[in-house]
C-alpha cells in the first residue's frame, strides 16, 4: 500500500486529521515528526498538515522550510512525487520556493501575508480551474464548486513582484480560486476572505506535483462534517443525512485525496 | 526581607501588628491564620513557609469558605460517574467502542482578575490552564468553550469594556487556535455590572479510555520502589507568583498584582501534549504505574504536596534543580511561581532518565522554548514528612520548608456569616411607546441580542476535523470524538446573570436547566454538569448568602431533573470552581453567577439537530406554556434598561418531562431544527430560528400565536419560561403534536417557514411583528461589530 508521509513540526495540530482523510482512500499515512528525516525515504507521498509550525517565528512558516526534513521534501518534489501542503503546510511549500516553483533552485518567490481582516474560521467556496492540471484535483470537474473551511491569519497570497504572479496565473497553476457560494468570480470580502491576490486558495508548481492549499480538505473529507447551513448542493446533501447515510459518507475534500490514490494507483 | 529561612515572629504583636507585618511581605493570611500555622507546625514559620501557606490557604485552593456547602448540597456521585470532583477534572461515562470504555472528562474554571486586568495574557493562560487539567487525566482534549460576562461596550465606560471584551476573545482563540483544540461555543452578556470586574470562564472537554486514566497521585508502588518527581515544561520564572492569592482578593488592589498574571505559551502547550502521550505510551509499555497533575495555582508545591499526600506519602523537593529562566529567584517563588505551560509526573526512579529523553531528546523541548525540559527534581519518601530544599540544606534543622505532608494539604476552613439579600421584585411598568417590530429591531441590533459570530469567527471551530455542530448552529455544540464512532458529545454552557441578581437561588436553578435543554435541544441526552460559581466578597454576609443560595438552587435543579436514563438518579456535578471577590473597586459585587456547564450524549450525530430553519415548508411547533412574567428578561432590560420583577414559576416536574420527550422525538429522527427559548422570549427565538448564519441568508416565517396564553402581548412575545421550538417536515406537524401530547406536553403548531422573507407573528387577525428579514439580517450580523470588528 503505498504511503503518505504526514510531516509534523512543533507546533503541528492537524496532523491526525490529515492522516485519517489519507486513510480514507485506502492509502496507509504515517505521522512522521520534523526531526526524523530519515523516515521519509521510503514514502510515495508528503503531506505538510496545518497548524502553527515553530510558533509562526518570523513568518509562518519560514522556520519549519528551514530544517533540514524540507530538503528530503524538496528533493522528492523535484523526482515528481507528490507533495500537499494544507494550511501552515501551504505557507511552508511557499517559504521554501516548491510553490509556485517557476525558477529552478526554489528562490522563494511568493509568500502568505496577513488577513486584511485578522484570524477567520469560516466555510468557504472554490472554484477549480485546469483540475487535470494537478495531480490533487484530477477528481473535479472544470468550474466545479465547493465548500470546505478556512482557519488562519496569514492566508493572502501575495508577491513582490507581478510578473511572478503573471505567470504562475497564466500557466495555470492557480487550480483553486475563492467565488461567491453560487460560483460568482472576484467575489470580495468575505467570501475571498482574506484579500488574497486573484482570489487564490491554492497554487500549483508548474509540474502539477505540488499544491499548497489555505482551507482545509481533511475538514470536509465526510459528509457530517458539513454544515446544513451550506447554500448549494452540498448543503442540501448534508440537509438529507440520516440515519441510512454512511457515517464514511465523502463531503467535497475527500476528493483532493481520491486524486492522490488515483496517482499512485490505489483503486476506490 | 530576603532571607527566606528568616523565621516570622507574631508573638507578642497585635493583629494589627501581624497584619501589618504580613501585608509588607505581600502575604494575605490572617492574623488568626498566621497564629494556626505557629501552632501546627509546633514552631515560627519560615519567610518561605508563610508564603506557601499564604497560597496553600488562599480561597482558590483551599476552598476555605465553600467547601463544606459544596459537600452539603451538590449531587456528585450517579450510575454514569467514573470519576467526581476529586482530581483535576471529572469524568463522565461516554459509550463503549469496539469493545472499549471511554469516558468524557471536563473541568471548568475562572480566569476573571487577571483578564480584567490584562485581557489577552489573561484569558489565553485561562484556557492553557483549563486543558491542562483535562490532558493530565489521560485525555485528550477535544473542545473548549468560553461562558463572557463583559462590561457594556455601549455605556459610559464602552471604550475600556469594548478593549477588554475584543483583547478577551482574542486571547481564547491566541491560546486554542495554535493549541489545536476546537471551540465549541460559549455565550457572551454585556452588562456595565461587569464594566470592572469581567467574567472569563472556561470549559474544556476530553476523551479518556476508561483503563487509561490518570490519577493526579503517586501511586501506590511507591511504597514497594523508589519513585522520583520529574517536572516537565517550560523553565520557571515569577510569572503568576501569588495568583492564587491574587484572585482571592479585591480588584481594587490590582495595580500591586500584576505580577500575578501569567505567561502563555500554546506553542509549547501543542509539542508537550504530543511528548506527553508518546511518554504515557512508553511508561505503559514498561508496566510502569505513574501519576500526573497539571501545575496550577501553588505551583509545584501545591502539586507535589498534593500528589503524596493524596497516599500519605511525603517528598524532599529539590528547588535548585528546577530550571528557572530568571537567576537568583527565592526558592520560595520557584516553589510557588505558577509558570504555565508545566506538570508534575511521579515514575519510578528506574525509568526516569530514558523518561526525560523522551521531552529532551525526540521532541528537543529545549528548542521549543528557552530552558524548557524534563528533570527530576524531587524522591517520594514513604512517610508523612514533606520538605521544600535548596542548595544542600538537607543537613539543616530547618531548610526552606519542612512540615508533615498533611499538614500542607489540610487547609483552613471559615464559618462565613449569611444574610439573606432581598430578592429584586415588581416595579410597575407603563407599556413602551414604541411597537413590537422595534422592541425585537432593537434586541437585535444591541449586545445582547446580535450574532455572536463575530466572536467564533475568531476561534477554530474545526480542527481535529470531529465538529458536528459548531458555534452559532445550535444550542448546544456537538462533536464527534471518536473517529468512525457516530456517538458524540453535546455540551452548552449558561448562567443569565440577570436572573441572579433578582434572585440567586432561582438565578442558579435556572442555569441548570438551562445549560440541560440546550443540550437537549439537539438531541442529547445530558449526562453531568460542572459549575463555575463566581460571586463577590464572601466575607460580606449578604455575599455568602447569594452563594450558598446558589448552591441550593444548582443542587435542587440537579435532583429535579435528574437523568433520562435512571430515574432516581440526580444529574451529577462532576467538577467545578469557586470563584470569589468579583466586584469592583467601590466593592460592588458582580451578579451571583453561576455559570453550568452540562455535557449530553447524542447517541447518532447523524440525527443532531440545528436551531435554524433551513427550507420553507417546514413546520413549527411550540412544546410548553407561557407565562406572565418579564422579570430578568431581555425585553426589560431592552426597553426600560433595566430588569427587575417576578422570574418565571418553577415548574420542575413538567420540564423534566418535556426534556425527556423533547430528546426522545428529535433522537427518533423526527425534527429538523430545535431551539429552546430563553433570552429574548418567544419572539427572539422564532427570529433566530429565521435568520440563517454569516453564510446561510435564512427563510421567512408565518406564525399565528393564538393557541398560546401569555396574559398579555409583551408577555406573549418576551415571557422566558422556559419552552421549546421544534420544526418537522412539512405535512408531519400533526403527527408530532400527537406524539408530544401522547407524553402528557402541550404542544401546538404555531406556524411554516416560507418563502416570502418576512418574519410575520400574529395573534389570531392582530399582526404582532410584521418585518422584513434582511432588515432584522443586516441589524443582527453587525451588532457587535464595533467591539470586534467586520
Amino acid at each position: 500500500m503505498p504511503t503518505v508521509a504526514v510531516l509534523a513540526f512543533p507546533g503541528t495540530n492537524c496532523e491526525y486529521e490529515s492522516a485519517r482523510a489519507c486513510r480514507s482512500v485506502g492509502l496507509d499515512a504515517e505521522i512522521v515528526r520534523w526531526n526524523q528525516p530519515a523516515r521519509l525515504r521510503t514514502a510515495d507521498a508528503f503531506l505538510i498538515a496545518g497548524g502553527f509550525s515553530f510558533e509562526d517565528r518570523v513568518r509562518a512558516g519560514a522556520i519549519a522550510a528551514k530544517e533540514a526534513v524540507l530538503d528530503e521534501v524538496a528533493a522528492a518534489a523535484d523526482a515528481g512525487k507528490p507533495v500537499l501542503g494544507i494550511c501552515n503546510g501551504a505557507q511552508v511549500l511557499l517559504e521554501s520556493g516548491l510553490v509556485p516553483g517557476l525558477t529552478a533552485g526554489h528562490p522563494i518567490e511568493m509568500a502568505l501575508d496577513a488577513n486584511e481582516h485578522g484570524y477567520l474560521c469560516r466555510w468557504c467556496h472554490v472554484k477549480t480551474h485546469h483540475p487535470e492540471s494537478c495531480l490533487f484535483t484530477t477528481r473535479f470537474t472544470e468550474g466545479e464548486v465547493w465548500p470546505l473551511p478556512l482557519a488562519h491569519a496569514e492566508g493572502r497570497f501575495t508577491t513582490r513582484d507581478p510578473l511572478t504572479l503573471e505567470r504562475a496565473l497564466d500557466t495555470g497553476q492557480g487550480v483553486l480560486r475563492y467565488v461567491t457560494p453560487d460560483g460568482g468570480d472576484e467575489p470580495g470580502y468575505p467570501y475571498n476572505p482574506n484579500g488574497t491576490l486573484a482570489d487564490l486558495a491554492g497554487l500549483r508548481n508548474p509540474a502539477g506535483n505540488v499544491l499548497a492549499l489555505m482551507p482545509h480538505p481533511e475538514r470536509a473529507a465526510w459528509l457530517w462534517q458539513l454544515p446544513a447551513y451550506l447554500p448549494g448542493d452540498w448543503g442540501g446533501r448534508r440537509r438529507d443525512v440520516s440515519i441510512r447515510t454512511e457515517m464514511n459518507t465523502a463531503g467535497p475534500g475527500r476528493k483532493i485525496f481520491l486524486s492522490l490514490a488515483d496517482y499512485l494507483g490505489v483503486e476506490n | 526581607m530576603t532571607d527566606y529561612k528568616a523565621r516570622l515572629t507574631f508573638d507578642g504583636l497585635s493583629d494589627d501588628e501581624v497584619r501589618g507585618l504580613l501585608k509588607g511581605l505581600g502575604i494575605q493570611l490572617t492574623p488568626g491564620e498566621a497564629r494556626q500555622l505557629v501552632e501546627l507546625l509546633g514552631r515560627e514559620p519560615t519567610l518561605s513557609e508563610a508564603h506557601l501557606f499564604n497560597i496553600m490557604w488562599s480561597e482558590h485552593c483551599s476552598y476555605k469558605s465553600s467547601r463544606k456547602l459544596l459537600g452539603r448540597h451538590l449531587p456528585t456521585d450517579g450510575p454514569n460517574v467514573l470519576l467526581g470532583p476529586a482530581e483535576d477534572a471529572g469524568i463522565v461515562r461516554f459509550c463503549e467502542h469496539e469493545g472499549v470504555e471511554y469516558g468524557v472528562v471536563f473541568a471548568h474554571e475562572s480566569h476573571n482578575h487577571p483578564s480584567q486586568v490584562v485581557p489577552y495574557e489573561g484569558a489565553a493562560t485561562g484556557v492553557g490552564g483549563i486543558v491542562r487539567d483535562v490532558y493530565c487525566m489521560g485525555a485528550e482534549v477535544f473542545a473548549v468553550l468560553d461562558p463572557l460576562r463583559l462590561g457594556d461596550p455601549t455605556g459610559p465606560r464602552g471604550t475600556r469594556s469594548a478593549e477588554v471584551a475584543a483583547g478577551v476573545v482574542d486571547g481564547i482563540g491566541g491560546y486554542g487556535n495554535p493549541l489545536g483544540v476546537p471551540n465549541l461555543g460559549g455565550d457572551a452578556y454585556f452588562s456595565q455590572r461587569f464594566d470592572d470586574n469581567c467574567l472569563v470562564n472556561v470549559v474544556a472537554l476530553g476523551l479518556v479510555r476508561a483503563d487509561g486514566i490518570i490519577h493526579s497521585r503517586v501511586p501506590a508502588e511507591a511504597a514497594r520502589e523508589p519513585y522520583v518527581y520529574v517536572l516537565v515544561g517550560k523553565a520557571t520564572d515569577d510569572s503568576g507568583f501569588g495568583g492564587a492569592a491574587f484572585a482571592s482578593v479585591d480588584l481594587d488592589e490590582e495595580e500591586e498584582n500584576r505580577g500575578a498574571v501569567q505567561v502563555p505559551d500554546p506553542f509549547l502547550s501543542r509539542v508537550l501534549t504530543e511528548a506527553n502521550k508518546a511518554a504515557w505510551a512508553w511508561l505503559r509499555r514498561r508496566g510502569a504505574a505513574f501519576g500526573m497533575k497539571d501545575l496550577g495555582a501553588g505551583g509545584i508545591a501545591c502539586a507535589t504536596s498534593e500528589m503524596a499526600a493524596d497516599v500519605g506519602m511525603g517528598a524532599d523537593v529539590h528547588l535548585d534543580r528546577v530550571p528557572v529562566s530568571i537567576d537568583g529567584l527565592p526558592p520560595f517563588v520557584v516553589a510557588c511561581s505558577e509558570t504555565q505551560e508545566r506538570y508534575m509526573y511521579a515514575v519510578p526512579a528506574r525509568l526516569a532518565e530514558d523518561f526525560c529523553a523522551i521531552f529532551n531528546r525526540d521532541w528537543e523541548l529545549g528548542q521549543t522554548a528557552v530552558g524548557a525540559a524534563a528533570t527530576v527534581i524531587g524522591e517520594i519518601v514513604a512517610e508523612d514528612r514533606y520538605r521544600l530544599l535548596y542548595r544542600g540544606e538537607e543537613t539543616e534543622e530547618v531548610p526552606v520548608c519542612s512540615v508533615s505532608t498533611r499538614a500542607i494539604t489540610h487547609g483552613v476552613y471559615h464559618e462565613r456569616p449569611r444574610r439573606a439579600g432581598s430578592t429584586r421584585i415588581h416595579t410597575e411598568r407603563k407599556r413602551p411607546d414604541a411597537g413590537w417590530g422595534e422592541i425585537l429591531r432593537g434586541m437585535l441590533g444591541s449586545p445582547g441580542g446580535a450574532s455572536r459570530y463575530p466572536i467564533f469567527k475568531r476561534y477554530d471551530s474545526e480542527v481535529r476535523g470531529l465538529t458536528v455542530l459548531r458555534p452559532g448552529e445550535a444550542d448546544a455544540g456537538v462533536v464527534a470524538p471518536l473517529p468512525g464512532c457516530p456517538t458524540g458529545v453535546a455540551v452548552s454552557v449558561d448562567g443569565n446573570p440577570r436572573y441572579g441578581d433578582i434572585d440567586p437561588y432561582l438565578g442558579a436553578f435556572f442555569a441548570v436547566y438551562e445549560a440541560a435543554r440546550n443540550v437537549a435541544c439537539v438531541g442529547a441526552r445530558p449526562a453531568a454538569i460542572t459549575d463555575c460559581l463566581n460571586y463577590g466578597n464572601p466575607e460580606q454576609a449578604d455575599i455568602f448568602w447569594q452563594f450558598a443560595e446558589g448552591l441550593r438552587g444548582i443542587g435542587d435543579a440537579c435532583r429535579a431533573l435528574g437523568l433520562i436514563e435512571d430515574p432516581e438518579a440526580a444529574l451529577p456535578v462532576i467538577s467545578g470552581n469557586v470563584s470569589f471577590y468579583n466586584q469592583s473597586a467601590k466593592g460592588v459585587a458582580v451578579p451571583p453567577s453561576p455559570i453550568i456547564a452540562c455535557v449530553g450524549i447524542v447517541d447518532d450525530v447523524r440525527r443532531a439537530v440545528p436551531a435554524y430553519l433551513t427550507e420553507p415548508g417546514l413546520e413549527l411547533l411550540f412544546v410548553g406554556r407561557r407565562g406572565p412574567e418579564l422579570g430578568g428578561s431581555l425585553y426589560y432590560e431592552s426597553v426600560y434598561g433595566e430588569s427587575a420583577g417576578r422570574l418565571p414559576d418553577l415548574e420542575a416536574d413538567r420540564w423534566r418531562r418535556e426534556l425527556g420527550a423533547v430528546v426522545e422525538f428529535i433522537s427518533a429522527g423526527h425534527a429538523v431544527a430545535c431551539h429552546d427559548i430563553s433570552d429574548g422570549g418567544l419572539a427572539l427565538a422564532l427570529t433566530e430560528m429565521t435568520l440563517g448564519t454569516y453564510l446561510s441568508t435564512g427563510v421567512g416565517l408565518r406564525a399565528n400565536l393564538h393557541d398560546l396564553h401569555a396574559g398579555s402581548a409583551a408577555a406573549l412575545l418576551f415571557n422566558e419560561t422556559p419552552a421549546y421550538l421544534l420544526a418537522v417536515p412539512k405535512g408531519s406537524g400533526g403527527e408530532a403534536v400527537r406524539f408530544l401530547r401522547a407524553r402528557g406536553l402541550e404542544a401546538a403548531r404555531i406556524g411554516s417557514a416560507v418563502e416570502e422573507r418576512r418574519l410575520v407573528i400574529r395573534y389570531g387577525e392582530h399582526y404582532l411583528i410584521n418585518e422584513s428579514l434582511d432588515e432584522l439580517r443586516e441589524l443582527w450580523l453587525h451588532g457587535l461589530d464595533g467591539v470586534f470588528g467586520v
